[in-house]
């Protein structure tokens, strides 16, 4: 009996039980919510959102109060890059994506040396640079026009690519795999863990503390540029802040996966049933007419209510 | 009558009992001194007299009535000031500010009263005028003040309690010659106002200067009350050791020096940093060199400067006749450096992970992994965990899982995959049980066997004299005395220990 109420107490459990009980409600509110092509569609946002948080993850692993609130702005950066880079031409793809990834590593960079080497806490750091790329994102748009998604782009992302599944959850899995493998296979993992944990204690076993501060925000940066790209090609073109929402539902959908916002504890496969959540209430809460403000309050209840449910007493423990 | 009276106050944490037995009688007008070895109890009995601990058993009085110190603050209103030997000083408040902090004088009860707040410090600071140095003035911050100084303040903020009874804990440790005289001239004004004074320091000279009584306190128990003027500082440090405390180290190993003619394993010279001060010695390849003295006086900071986690402002060390100066932990592992901290809880334990990512880490350095196989990983694991007897169920279980002395192993163990060439062993047994030190020290004395040159210190004084071929005592972050063969008697290593510095 004990062990049926641990296991159904696991994070990621609890998330699972939370994905199927939404689905009925969903389909008991507006029938067809559940149907495959619903679900399909669902999978396909969840995944763009799982991309970020893929990144999100691995900072708020890292611990000292990591966090990275400048996704948002990355992910809109990076369609607007990739939009005009390949301006509705596949041969652009390629190039494109470089831009991408060098932009998010770039932006990324920038955060962790503001971490690591100005000492300036990651909330304050990353929300600064928020602020500078949604300036930058004014005056690109204010000189060229936002470019198109390239129709190989879209078609990856919304149109089946093997076994009727679209490529964009493909990709998803595949991220899956390889954060799963990255965080408990590597080196690189472990020391993510590690410093998360206890960062003197790391330090002293001979941990690069500094260079595993920047990594993160780099992967970060770099997720939600993949995401960006993404983005672009589900909606076809890039418009204002098209990426704004990642910044709290990246965080919520760790958090939701049961990684602890002090670091140390945690992984990706809980945050990709959390990503997976958090869509379908999303979908529920757009099914019953609530607006973007709504949603966005729904949201941060959310997180305050998750906090108090999994954290007592040791989320945010540092 | 007595001013201050402790019968039977006893302490226990758990199962260990840190104060057996304290009995204490301080008179009005006199010094009291209270001396102990490391881990005597001494500090607990402080720390029941200032309110910070609550006795399980026993009685205090104060002028002869039974009173009950709930806390810091009932410690004071009962007439009880306190010299906290670690600094409780505001860094962003001028000195008059901190020594009136205890008891703002304020208008109408709301507004801090400027002027009487000037007033007030201003006597104290007056105590101190011509010592206190430049730059010390009522309106400086306390952050911008040397070390002598900041003490200065604190002791100034004790005064300031005008308390009839006062403890002063090491209370002269950073000050100068002048300084200190002052303050004796002080005390000694206090005690012909029939103040109580209660004092610790680690310095026989102003023990014998100030003192009229001392209470000697072993293995938690007061043994006795001398009167100072009849005694001698051999006959205190005799009290201290107790019985067989010139009986010389017994060690299964012979402390020759002819049997380490593999060569040096680590040379210091004359090496300097915050904390210790011109240090000099060689650790044979197969030594175990022990570092003695009192706590804090200079040890652990020479430790962990030389794993390159400290600061180092000159001298020399060299390994293997290479210079080895780390930059960090990670530049002294890559040279076969080993440091391995009491403190697990902070310096060690990666906690919530597996124990296998706590046995790993410097494997991972030394052999430059990439891509961690849980396979490869589990057979260097396994022999290393063996080694020091690790109980445990499963390498994936969390290290929290254990207990404190099966953690310690586990900390140690993560040492033994990949040999280093010297061992820093800072105070590792800190809170280990009697099995788990044994395994311990069993390993530390077959590393030594196979050629590493340990480095260990201790603050607990068996450890080192069973366990180190040759100690070197530390007073005041130098090297004070060296003790070899017969000399390594427990009478030796106090005396050394509480010699003036």
């Amino acid at each position: 009996m004990t062990t049926v109420v641990s296991f159904i107490k696991q994070p990621l459990v609890i998330a699972l039980l939370l994905i199927v009980a939404l689905l009925a409600l969903g389909e008991s509110l507006s029938p067809g919510f559940a149907s495959a092509d619903q679900i399909l569609r669902l999978l396909i946002v969840a995944s763009l959102l799982g991309i970020v948080a893929a990144g999100q993850n691995v900072v708020i692993l890292g611990g000292r109060e990591g966090i990275d609130l400048s996704v948002g702005g990355v992910v809109s950066l990076s369609a607007i890059i990739a939009g005009n880079v390949m301006n509705g031409a596949d041969g652009g793809i390629l190039p494109a994506i470089l831009a991408c990834l060098a932009a998010g590593a770039f932006f990324g960079l920038l955060n962790g040396l503001g971490v690591t080497l100005l000492r300036i806490p990651p909330l304050v750091m990353t929300l600064g640079m928020l602020g500078v790329l949604q300036g930058l994102l004014v005056v690109i748009r204010n000189g060229i026009p936002s470019g198109r998604a390239a129709p190989g782009l879209s078609a990856f992302v919304t149109q089946p690519l093997a076994l009727g599944i679209p490529g964009i959850i493909w990709l998803w899995i595949a991220i899956g795999l390889f954060m799963a493998f990255m965080l408990n296979r590597t080196v690189f993992g472990h020391r993510i863990y590690a410093i998360g944990s206890n960062e003197h204690a790391a330090y002293m076993a001979g941990v690069p503390v500094r260079r595993m501060r920047i990594g993160p925000f780099m992967i970060s940066g770099m997720f939600a540029a993949i995401a960006g790209l993404c983005l672009l090609g589900y909606s076809g073109s890039s418009f204002a802040n098209v990426g704004e929402q990642y910044m709290l539902s990246s965080i919520i959908a760790v958090v939701f996966g049961g990684t602890s916002l002090a670091g140390g504890k945690g992984g990706y496969t809980g945050t990709m049933a959390g990503a997976l959540l958090l869509v379908i209430l999303q979908g529920i809460l757009t099914t019953v007419n609530i607006d973007e403000s709504g949603r966005q309050m729904v949201f941060g209840a959310t997180l305050l209510l998750l906090m108090l449910f999994y954290g007592r007493g040791r989320a945010m423990r540092a | 009558m007595s001013k201050l009276k402790l019968n039977g106050v006893s302490k226990a944490y758990g199962a260990t009992l840190a104060l057996r037995r304290g009995d204490l009688e301080i008179a009005a007008g006199e010094v009291h001194v209270l001396m102990g070895s490391n881990g005597s109890g001494k500090s607990t009995l402080c720390k029941i007299i200032a309110g910070s601990v609550r006795p399980d058993r026993g009685e205090i009085l104060i002028d002869g009535h039974p009173v009950t110190i709930s806390g810091p603050q009932s410690a004071r209103e009962q007439g009880i000031g306190i010299f906290y030997q670690e600094l409780s000083l505001a860094a962003n408040r001028s000195v008059e500010e901190n020594i009136c902090l205890a008891m703002l004088p304020t208008k109408a009860g709301i507004f801090v009263d400027r002027a009487a707040l000037k007033a007030r410090a201003a006597r104290y600071i007056a105590l101190f005028s011509g010592v206190s140095g430049d730059g010390f003035a009522a309106t400086t911050l306390v952050g911008n003040l040397r070390a002598d100084q900041r003490q200065l303040v604190e002791i100034m903020k004790a005064l300031a309690s005008e308390a009839p009874i006062l403890i002063f804990d090491e209370p002269t440790s950073a000050l100068d010659r002048a300084q200190v005289d002052r303050f004796f001239d002080i005390l000694r004004g206090l005690k012909r106002d029939g103040r109580g004074i209660i004092f610790i320091s680690h310095r026989m000279d102003e023990i014998t200067a100030i003192g009229d009584r001392v209470t000697i306190i072993r293995d938690g128990e007061t043994i006795q009350t001398l009167n100072l003027s009849e005694t001698d500082p051999a006959a205190v440090i005799r009290l201290m050791v107790g019985g067989a405390g010139d009986m010389p180290a017994s060690q299964s190993s012979a402390p020759a020096a002819a049997r380490f003619s593999a060569g040096a394993a680590m040379t210091v010279d004359g090496l300097s940093g915050a904390g210790f001060r011109n240090v000099s010695f060689e650790v044979a390849k197969g030594e175990i060199l022990g570092l003695g003295g009192l706590h804090g006086q200079g040890q652990s900071a020479l430790l962990r400067a030389i794993f390159g986690a400290g600061s180092i402002t000159s001298g020399e060390i060299r390994i293997g006749g290479d210079r080895f100066d780390a930059k960090s932990p990670r530049d002294a592992i890559r040279r076969g450096c080993a440091y391995v901290s009491g403190d697990r809880g902070r310096d060690g334990v990666i906690a919530g992970r597996p124990i296998i990512e706590n046995v790993t880490p410097i494997h991972y350095l030394r052999d430059r992994l990439m891509v961690a196989r849980p396979s490869s990983l589990k057979a260097k694991a396994m022999p290393a965990l063996e080694a020091m007897h690790t109980k445990f169920a499963s390498l994936m279980y969390p290290i929290n899982s254990l207990s404190g002395g099966n953690q310690q192993k586990v900390i140690i163990a993560r040492w033994l995959i990949d040999r280093p060439d010297v061992l820093l062993l800072d105070d590792p047994t800190k809170g280990i049980d009697l099995s788990a030190k044994a395994d311990l020290f069993a390993l530390i004395r077959q590393l030594a066997g196979e050629g590493l040159g340990i480095l260990l210190y201790s603050s607990e004084d068996a450890e080192l004299l069973g366990n180190a071929n040759r100690i070197l005592v530390f007073n005041g972050g130098s090297v004070t005395r060296e003790l070899t063969g017969e000399d390594r008697t427990r009478y030796n290593l106090y005396q050394a220990a509480y010699e003036a510095a």
